[in-house]
């Protein structure tokens, strides 16, 4: 049996609560089913155990984490716990008096989301009017003097305005910008055919990104999350299964990542149940696939094995059918024929299914 | 600016924080999405980056912590050390 190595980041998904609809949503697409949160003390609890195992950086996410009546405390007691406290915020429930609180609390850094550059596009990716709200409560956090990371998911409906996003970022003051490239899982894999880019937009985006990054170094830190879709190339993805990442869901369940859920026959322990500790090290789903001995070929014999890891367990088993299978980004993997063909994006605009309880009803109904 | 800029009085960016890891014993600077581990001359520099103190102040301040090592090789170790961190964004 491996040994569990040293977990460095906790990422808490408090709850999956929010007011925002966007269309990449990475909560499962059946989170309305998820209604029985973790209480406080649950929280702070983990959070100890975390320290002591430990985990270095939290995330506070969701869902939209300010939802959370108990935030402040939660804040506190992570900051207590000597944790590097990171809020991953929507930012549209905000005012001042909440981010001095916070501050006061000790939080360490806010991740403030937008969709996009131009108001409209924006809120169109986001389901609800929000993005005027969000660039005001961005000025805040910076009149406050948190440090501030902002993040935009990109896809096809807002990859040509990588230019203003960038403007706006340093108009802000923000200290970190993210261009992450959407992820295609949960609410992404249902809108993939209208968020795919095409390859012309994605390797332009790509230059874009890679000018700023050299340009602006120092001053504002731009990373650009691939789409491993597009660039070919395997993510190591939570660099390696079980190996220094994990997260909990709303309801407790200790996860190596957001995603794992759709993988069948992997049963999730909760915090409500067990230690951290002891499921971080013993539990058969944070085990299925730590090391290499679940590798099969081409991974098991493959150079690059503790580089990539094989990919990404979730993507295996969605392109793939079996998790234990080569990430079919890979060139090397059988499958990688279903890659190329859903590189190419329809010549027509897909309707979006916005993430919301309605349509996480209909679609849960639809999975059973 | 560089880092051998006589004027500059690198502060910490307000991102970063220095946290002892008890477990690897050892200094980490703890910042959004990454951390780095530093050995001691690194904590020590730093802890030196108050905003007040120039790239000369610090290495004063090394030398004395330090009283055998050599002036210069000291200086470059410091100037080395904040262009990395700074290249990071962790230094204002």
């Amino acid at each position: 049996m491996t040994v569990a190595p040293r977990p460095y980041t906790l990422v808490a998904e408090i709850t999956y609560r929010c007011p925002l609809r966007c269309v990449y949503c990475s909560n499962p697409v059946d989170f309305h089913r998820s209604r029985n949160e973790l209480t406080t003390d649950d929280w702070r609890r983990v959070f100890s155990q975390a320290a002591e195992l430990g985990v270095m950086q939290l995330h506070l996410s969701g869902g939209e984490p300010v939802l959370r009546a108990d935030l402040f405390d939660l804040i506190r007691h992570a900051r207590a716990c000597d944790l590097y406290t990171n809020l991953i915020t929507g930012g549209t429930l905000f005012d001042e008096e909440k981010l001095r609180l916070f501050r006061d609390a000790g939080l360490d850094h806010i991740q403030l989301s937008i969709q996009g550059a131009a108001r409209e596009r924006a809120e169109m990716i986001a389901g609800v009017r929000s993005h005027r709200k969000k660039l005001e409560v961005a000025r805040l956090i910076r009149q406050i003097g948190f440090p501030l990371t902002l993040n935009v998911v990109i896809h096809r409906l807002n990859i040509a305005e990588l230019p203003e996003l960038i403007a706006i970022a340093l108009e802000l003051g923000a200290d970190r910008l993210e261009l992450a490239n959407t992820q295609f899982y949960a609410w992404a894999a249902e809108n993939r055919s209208a968020l795919m880019p095409t390859r012309e937009q994605y390797v332009r985006a790509e230059e874009i990104a890679r000018e700023a990054i050299a340009k602006y170094r120092g001053t504002l830190e731009i990373a650009f999350v691939q789409n491993d879709y597009l660039s070919g190339e395997p993510k190591p993805c939570m660099g390696g299964w079980g190996r220094s990442y994990m997260c909990i869901n709303p309801t407790g369940e200790v996860m190596p990542c957001h995603a794992a859920a759709v993988i069948p026959g992997l049963r999730f322990e909760s915090v409500r149940d067990s230690a951290l500790e002891k499921i971080w090290r013993d539990s058969p789903a944070m085990n299925a696939f730590r090391g290499d001995d679940w590798m099969m070929e081409p991974c098991r014999t493959c150079a690059r094995k503790e580089i990539d890891f094989g990919g990404c367990r979730c993507q295996a088993f969605m392109l793939a059918g079996n998790a234990a299978e080569a990430d079919p980004i890979c060139r090397l993997s059988p499958h990688h024929g279903i890659v190329e063909s859903m590189r190419t994006v329809p010549a027509t605009d897909a309707p979006l299914i916005y993430r919301d309880v309605k349509n996480s009803r209909a679609l849960g109904k639809a999975i059973d | 600016m560089s880092a051998d800029d006589s004027a500059w009085r690198p502060r910490l960016a307000s991102r970063a924080r220095l946290k002892f890891d008890p477990i690897a014993k050892q200094e980490m600077l703890l910042f959004p999405e990454a951390a780095l581990a530093l050995n001691e001359t690194g904590a020590a520099i730093v802890r030196l980056c108050d905003g007040a103190r120039s790239i000369d102040g610090i290495v004063d301040q090394l030398s004395k912590k330090y009283s055998d090592a050599d002036r210069d090789a000291l200086m470059r170790e410091v100037i080395d050390f904040l262009d990395t961190i700074r290249t990071r964004g962790l230094l204002q």
